[in-house]
C-alpha cells in the first residue's frame, strides 16, 4: 500500500466518528488487493461509508472495494442475488455449451447480444427476472444524452457520444420510435448564463455533436411555457428520446431472431473455475460451459465478478425517482428541459429535468439519493418533495397531472465511471459494469467494444466468422393508433383482432397484445405486456383493461385466468376463483 | 323498562335516522310507511336481501348476477352467500328465472338479475 | 376497408346515459347510432350486481344489470343502429362549406375502429355519454412498493362479478364512498376478510344506508380521518401503512401503523371521461370536471351534447337516465330542425355554498321544465336554504333539513320564470341555516 494512503483514510474515518457520539464505532482497515484499494470495517452511517469510498477513489488504484459496513444499515458485503419471481423447477441449460454467455438482460446485455449475434457463434443471454428491462433499463426517463454532462476523458464521455450517433439508425432497424428533440440547459441566473463558454468548451472536449447559445428571448419564443425566471439556455440539439424498455425488448428480440437464446427467469449462482478460467456457469436452471462470459449484471455486477475471484471494484447504489405526467402535458413543451442550480448538486448525478417521451408523456426527475439496496424500488414522500423544483421549469405542469411515479437504482462505482474492459485476471471474462447514466445512450457503443473483446477472447481457441444472413431489421407490429386510417384498415382486414380495442386510454388492440405474447422474447405477464405495447400506462392505469389483458394472456398461454401474474411468480392478480369455498364459510 | 334503539333506515337512499322506543315499538324519524315497518322488524328480526353471483357454464359469461326474491335473517347472510357456491346455471337464462329454490330452507329463492341468451351470444 | 355513414344523432357510450339518449333520440324521429366499445350494452351497470337502482324511475329496487336491461331490451326494435366493440379513435368538427358530408347537415365526423375495419361516421349532433374512470392509488400519491393486489374498487368489482376471480384473502379499503362500501360487503360475502375501511375525511362519503348494510351488518370498522400512506410487498401486497390525518388534510406520518393484508382496494373518486370532447375544443368546468351545458345538455359547441357521468358524477342512475333522455331528445330536435334555432344562453352563477351546480347555462328560448342538479360544498347538519334569483328577483327557493356533498339534490325550474333576465345572469345561492337557539 502506498505511503500514507491507509493512514489518511483511517484518519478521515476517525474524524467523522469523533464528530458523532463517542459510543459510535469507527474501525476501518485499508489494504491493497490485486491493484485495488480494499476497505473493511465499520463506520456509523451509510453516508460515511460512501464518503470513504469516494475518497479512496482518488488515489489512482485500479478499483475501490468498499466492504465497510455502516451501523445504520443492514447491508453486508456478501449478498446473494434473488429473483423477485422465484425459481422455475426445470433445468434446460444443464450440460449445454455456448460460445458466449451474457449475464444480465438490461439494455447493455441485450445490445451486446445483438452485436454478437452478427457472428457465427452460439450465444445465451441470462436474465434472472421474468422479463428483460425490469431493473435500471426499465426505470429511467429514456433520454439519449448528448454527452455534454460527462466528465471529459472518462469512458462515460466516450461511449455517450459514440452511442448517441448509433441510436437513430439502430432504432430504425429495431422498429422503435426515436426522436431528437434536443436538450435545453436553462440558466436560472445571469451568473450561470455567463458560464456558457465553459459549457461549450466541455462539449468540444467530449466531441458532442453541436451546441448553441440561446438568449432568453429565443428560449421564450421556442418554449412559450418556460418559467419567467430564465436567462437563456445552452442548447444541445443531439439529445434524443427513446422508450428504454421498448428498446431493450427490441434488442433482445433482434438477438433472438438471429439465433441467441434468451433465458428469462434464470439466475447465475456462481462459476466453476479451471486453471484460472471460467469453465462452467452455474445457474438455478442448469450448469453449462461457456467460451467467454460477459458480466453485464447491473447492480449485481460486482457480485458476479466475485464469483470468478475478480471483484476488483464494488458498486454502491444511488436511487432516483421520476414522476410520469399524462399526455395532456406533452403539448406544453418541445425540447428536453433542465435547470441546474448554480451550486453544485450534492450528489454525483446530473440534475434531472423534464423529458417529453415519444408517446407524449412528460417525465419529471430523476432525484438522486445514496441509499443501500440493490433493488430497493420503494418510493417515499420525500421523493415527491424532491421533484417539486422541476415542475417550475414548465409553467403548465402540475402534480395533478401525475399518472404514476417509479424508482430506479443506479449501479455506481466509486470512480463514477463505466467499467468496460476484459478482466485482467480471468482470460474469458469481460466486464460491462457500473453502467449508470448515460448508460442508455452509451449502450450501442459499449456493445461494439465488448463484442470486440469477446471475439478476441474466442479467437484464441477457434475461428469466428461473420454471419452471412444476419437479419438487421426487426419485424414488429407498429403502433396501430398512429397509422394513417387506410393502413390501419388494412391491418384489420388481415386480422379483425387489430380492430378490437382493449386499452381505451392508449388505444391498443387485442391483436397487438397477442403479438406481444407471441414475439421472439415473449411477454408472459401483465407488466411484460405493458412494457411492449403499453396497456395500463394510460390515464386509468389498468383500471379498465386489466381483466381483458388477463383474458388474452390466459387464452394465449393456455393458463387459468387466476394464475395470470403482474410480474411473474408470486404476483398473481387473483387468489383464485370465487364460488370455491366448497361449503365452508 | 323503556329503551330506544337508533339506526339508519336502509329502505331507500334517503337513509332516515330512525328511533324505536321499546317495548312499545313507537317509531320516529321515518319519512314513509316502509320505514316504519322496517324499524319495527329490525329490532326483533333484522332481515336483509342479498345480491351476488353464481357460476355459469358459458365461458363468455362466467358469472350470472342474482338476488334473493325476499329477505332472509341478517344472521344467515354469510351462510346464504356461501350456499350459492354450489349453483351452476347454463344458458339460456332469463332475468327473473329462479336459479336456486328455497335457499337454506328460508322460504326465499335466488333469482337471476340479468339474462344470458343461448349459444353464448348474451 | 373504410366505410362511411351518416346519422342525425350519434351517441358515444352504451351505458345507462347513452342507452337513454339513443332511445330518446330515435323516438324523437332522428336517425340514431350508438357506439359502444365493449361486447355488451349496459356500461358499468353490468358489474353492479347490488340493488338499489331505479327506485325513482321504476318504483323498484333493481340490481344494476336488471336496470340496464330495462333499456337495452328496447334497443333491438327501436331502430337505433348499434355499433358494438367499436372505438372512437378521433373526432373532427366540420367547418361548414363545400363538403358532401356537411351538405347533408353533418357537424362532426367520428373516425372509429372495430373488427370490420375503420368507420367514418358523420353526425349532425353528438351525444357524449362516455361515463367516468376511477382515481388511482398513484393519483393520491400512495408511496411504497408496487406489488400485485392494488386495485380500484371498480376493478375489484369487475374481477369478482364478471371474471369470477377473488382478489385476495384480506383487504384494506381506502375510501368510504358508496363504491368502497359496496365492495366491503361484496368481498365479505365472497369469503374475504375486510380488515377495515379508511376514510381521509372526518366524515364518511357514502350514503348512510350503505354504512349500515355494508359495514355495520358485517362488523367492518370504519376509520375516519385516516388514510393509507404506503403499500409494501415485493410480489403481492403484504401490508399497508395507515396514518391519521391532521386538520390540514395531510397524514401525520409519525403516527403511521402497519396493517398486514394482501389486497388494497381504492375508492378515492371518479373522474368524468371527456377525451373526445376535449379534442373537439370543449373546456371543462373545474368543479364537475365535465363540460358546461344548458338545461338540455347542449355544450358550448352547437350540436355537441353531454349527459350522464361524463357530465358530472351522479349518485342515482335514475338521474343519469333522465339526463340521457333530455340530451338525446334535444339532440334529435337540434338535428332535425332546419333553421338552427338560436339559443339564448344565460349563465347560472352558482355561489360559494355549492360544490357545483349543473347546468351551468339556461337557454331562455326553451320552455320545458329544466332539471337542476347541485351538491353542497360542505356538510350542513342544521339545514340550508337554496335560492335562485334572476336580475335580483327571487324566482325559486327551497329549504333542506340537511345537506351533504355526497348527496346530490335535484330541483325543477321553469325557464319562463326567469324572464326578464338582466345583465348579471342568474344567481344561485346556498346558505346554511343557523342552529335554532332554544
Amino acid at each position: 500500500m502506498r505511503n500514507g494512503v491507509a493512514a489518511r483514510l483511517r484518519g478521515m474515518a476517525e474524524r467523522t466518528g469523533t464528530e458523532k457520539a463517542a459510543s459510535v464505532r469507527v474501525d476501518v482497515a485499508v489494504s491493497e488487493k490485486e491493484g485495488s484499494i480494499m476497505l473493511e470495517g465499520e463506520v456509523p452511517t451509510w453516508a460515511d461509508k460512501i464518503e470513504l469510498g469516494y475518497y479512496a477513489a482518488h488515489f489512482g488504484y485500479r478499483g475501490v472495494v468498499n466492504d465497510v459496513v455502516a451501523s445504520d444499515s443492514k447491508w453486508a458485503a456478501s449478498e446473494t442475488p434473488f429473483h423477485v419471481g422465484g425459481s422455475k423447477p426445470d433445468r434446460p441449460l444443464e450440460g449445454r455449451n455456448f460460445d458466449a454467455a451474457i449475464i444480465g438482460g438490461g439494455v447493455v446485455g441485450c445490445a451486446i447480444a445483438r452485436e454478437l449475434s452478427k457472428w457465427n457463434i452460439s450465444i445465451v443471454l441470462i436474465e434472472k427476472e421474468e422479463d428483460v428491462a425490469t431493473q435500471a433499463s426499465g426505470r429511467n426517463d429514456g433520454m439519449i444524452h448528448d454527452g455534454f454532462a460527462a466528465k471529459p476523458g472518462t469512458k462515460k464521455a466516450k461511449y455517450n457520444v459514440l452511442g448517441n450517433r448509433l441510436w437513430e439508425p439502430l432504432a430504425k432497424d429495431l422498429g422503435v420510435p426515436f426522436s431528437r428533440p434536443g436538450s435545453l440547459i436553462v440558466y436560472s441566473s445571469a451568473a450561470l448564463a455567463a458560464l456558457g463558454p465553459a459549457l461549450a468548451a466541455r462539449s468540444r472536449m467530449n466531441g458532442v455533436d453541436g451546441w448553441e447559445f440561446w438568449s432568453s428571448k429565443k428560449l421564450k419564443a421556442e418554449e412559450p411555457n418556460i418559467t419567467d425566471s430564465q436567462h437563456g439556455a445552452f442548447f444541445l440539439p443531439s439529445a434524443g428520446v427513446i422508450s428504454p424498455y421498448r428498446a431493450t425488448v427490441a434488442l433482445a428480440e433482434s438477438a433472438a431472431i438471429n439465433g441467441a437464446l434468451v433465458m428469462l427467469g434464470t439466475c447465475v449462482l456462481g462459476f466453476d473455475m479451471e486453471e484460472g478460467r471460467i469453465a462452467k456457469v452455474k445457474t438455478d436452471r442448469g450448469d453449462f460451459r461457456a467460451g467467454v462470459v460477459i458480466n453485464a449484471a447491473g447492480n449485481w455486477a460486482d457480485i458476479v465478478a466475485g464469483y470468478a475471484g475478480d471483484r476488483f471494484f464494488s458498486l454502491h447504489q444511488r436511487r432516483g425517482v421520476d414522476i410520469i405526467l399524462d399526455k395532456s402535458a406533452g403539448p406544453t413543451q418541445k425540447h428536453i428541459l433542465g435547470m441546474p442550480a448554480l451550486a453544485q448538486t450534492k450528489t454525483h448525478s446530473k440534475g434531472g429535468g423534464l423529458v417529453k417521451t415519444n408517446e407524449g408523456n412528460i417525465l419529471v426527475g430523476p432525484t438522486a439519493e445514496e441509499a443501500p439496496g440493490r433493488e430497493e424500488y420503494a418510493t417515499y414522500p420525500r421523493d415527491m418533495a424532491g421533484l417539486a423544483k422541476h415542475f417550475k421549469i414548465n409553467t403548465k405542469l402540475s402534480q395533478g397531472m401525475a399518472i404514476t411515479y417509479f424508482a430506479g437504482v443506479r449501479p455506481c462505482t466509486y470512480e463514477e465511471d463505466f467499467i468496460i474492459e476484459a478482466s485482467c485476471k480471468v482470460p474469458n471474462l469481460i466486464h460491462a459494469a457500473g453502467i449508470q447514466s448515460p448508460g442508455l445512450a452509451s449502450a450501442p457503443a459499449i456493445a461494439v467494444d465488448i463484442a470486440k473483446l469477446a471475439l478476441e477472447s474466442l479467437r484464441k481457441t477457434r475461428a469466428v466468422e461473420p454471419k452471412q444472413n444476419f437479419i438487421a431489421k426487426r419485424e414488429v407490429t407498429p403502433e396501430l393508433r398512429s397509422l394513417p386510417l387506410e393502413e390501419r384498415a388494412a391491418y384489420i382486414a388481415r386480422d379483425p383482432a387489430y380492430g378490437r380495442i382493449v386499452c381505451r386510454c392508449e388505444e391498443i388492440s387485442e391483436g397487438e397484445i397477442r403479438d406481444a405474447l407471441r414475439s421472439p422474447v415473449p411477454a408472459a405477464s401483465l407488466d411484460a405486456v405493458k412494457r411492449r405495447v403499453r396497456p395500463g400506462m394510460g390515464r386509468c392505469h389498468g383500471g379498465f383493461c386489466t381483466p381483458r389483458v388477463m383474458e388474452i394472456i390466459s387464452g394465449e398461454l393456455g393458463i387459468p385466468l387466476e394464475t395470470v401474474t403482474k410480474k411473474g411468480g408470486g404476483s398473481r392478480i387473483a387468489l383464485g376463483e370465487t364460488k370455491s369455498r366448497g361449503g365452508r364459510l | 323498562m323503556s329503551e330506544t334503539k337508533s339506526f339508519v333506515c336502509i329502505c331507500c337512499p334517503r337513509g332516515c335516522h330512525l328511533n324505536v322506543q321499546l317495548p312499545e315499538l313507537a317509531v320516529t324519524g321515518n319519512s314513509c310507511k316502509r320505514g316504519e315497518e322496517y324499524a319495527k322488524r329490525e329490532v326483533s328480526d333484522p332481515r336483509r336481501t342479498i345480491t351476488s353471483t353464481v357460476r355459469t357454464t358459458d365461458p363468455e359469461r362466467r358469472r350470472l348476477p342474482v338476488k334473493t326474491d325476499g329477505s332472509i335473517p341478517l344472521a344467515k347472510l354469510r351462510e346464504a352467500a356461501a350456499a350459492l357456491d354450489s349453483v351452476t346455471v347454463s344458458p339460456p337464462v332469463a332475468c327473473g328465472d329462479i336459479v336456486l329454490k328455497n335457499v337454506l330452507g328460508l322460504g326465499v329463492n335466488i333469482v337471476a338479475t340479468d339474462e344470458i341468451r343461448g349459444q353464448g351470444n348474451g | 376497408m373504410i366505410s362511411a355513414e351518416k346519422f342525425d344523432v350519434i351517441v358515444i357510450g352504451g351505458g345507462p346515459a347513452g342507452l337513454a339518449a339513443a332511445l330518446a333520440a330515435q323516438k324523437a324521429g332522428a336517425s340514431t347510432a350508438l357506439i359502444e366499445r365493449e361486447s355488451r350494452l349496459g356500461g358499468i351497470l353490468k358489474q353492479c350486481v347490488h340493488d338499489g337502482f331505479g327506485l325513482q324511475r321504476f318504483g323498484e329496487q333493481l340490481a344494476g344489470p336488471e336496470y340496464a336491461l330495462r333499456f337495452s331490451k328496447l334497443i333491438p326494435d327501436s331502430g337505433v343502429r348499434v355499433f358494438m366493440e367499436t372505438f372512437v379513435h378521433s373526432a373532427e368538427k366540420l367547418n361548414g362549406e363545400g363538403n358532401s358530408e356537411t351538405q347533408k347537415g353533418a357537424r362532426f365526423i367520428l373516425n372509429c375502429v372495430n373488427k370490420e375495419g375503420v368507420l367514418r361516421l358523420a353526425g349532425s349532433c353528438l351525444v357524449l355519454a362516455t361515463g367516468c374512470r376511477e382515481r388511482t392509488d398513484r393519483q393520491v400519491f400512495i408511496q411504497g412498493e408496487r406489488p400485485a393486489g392494488i386495485m380500484t374498487a371498480g376493478l375489484a368489482q369487475r374481477l369478482v362479478n364478471i371474471e369470477g376471480l377473488l382478489p385476495g384473502r384480506r383487504a384494506v379499503i381506502l375510501g368510504s364512498g358508496d363504491i368502497g362500501l359496496i365492495m366491503a360487503r361484496r368481498l365479505t360475502l365472497e369469503g374475504m376478510e375486510v380488515e377495515g375501511v379508511y376514510e381521509i375525511k372526518p366524515e364518511p362519503s357514502g350514503l348512510s344506508r350503505n354504512l349500515r348494510q355494508c359495514l355495520e351488518d358485517f362488523d367492518i370498522p370504519l376509520h375516519l380521518a385516516t388514510t393509507v400512506t404506503s403499500v409494501w410487498g415485493k410480489k403481492r401486497v403484504e401490508a399497508v401503512c395507515v396514518a391519521p390525518v391532521g386538520p390540514d388534510g395531510r397524514p401525520v406520518l409519525e403516527k403511521e401503523r402497519r396493517i398486514e393484508c394482501d389486497t388494497l382496494v381504492l375508492s378515492v373518486g371518479l373522474i368524468p371521461e371527456n377525451e373526445v370532447g376535449l379534442s373537439l375544443g370543449l373546456s371543462l368546468d373545474r368543479a364537475t370536471k365535465g363540460p358546461m351545458v344548458d338545461q338540455c345538455g347542449e355544450t358550448e359547441i352547437e350540436g355537441l351534447f353531454s349527459c350522464g357521468n361524463a357530465l358530472h358524477v351522479n349518485d342515482l342512475v335514475d338521474y343519469v337516465s333522465e339526463s340521457g333522455e333530455t340530451a338525446g331528445r334535444a339532440a334529435a330536435e337540434r338535428a332535425l330542425s332546419h333553421s338552427a334555432d338560436k339559443r339564448r344562453l344565460v349563465r347560472l352563477n352558482a355561489g360559494r355554498g355549492f360544490l357545483y351546480a349543473v347546468p351551468q347555462y339556461i337557454d331562455l328560448n326553451r320552455h320545458d321544465k329544466a332539471a337542476l342538479y347541485f351538491r353542497s360544498a360542505s356538510t350542513l347538519k342544521d339545514g340550508a336554504k337554496v335560492s335562485l334569483s334572476s336580475d335580483g328577483r327571487e324566482v325559486l327557493k327551497r329549504s333542506y333539513t340537511a345537506l351533504r356533498p355526497p348527496e346530490m339534490e335535484r330541483l325543477e325550474l321553469d325557464p319562463a320564470a326567469l324572464e326578464p333576465a338582466g345583465e348579471g345572469g342568474i344567481s344561485f345561492s346556498l346558505e346554511k341555516k343557523e342552529a335554532a337557539h332554544v
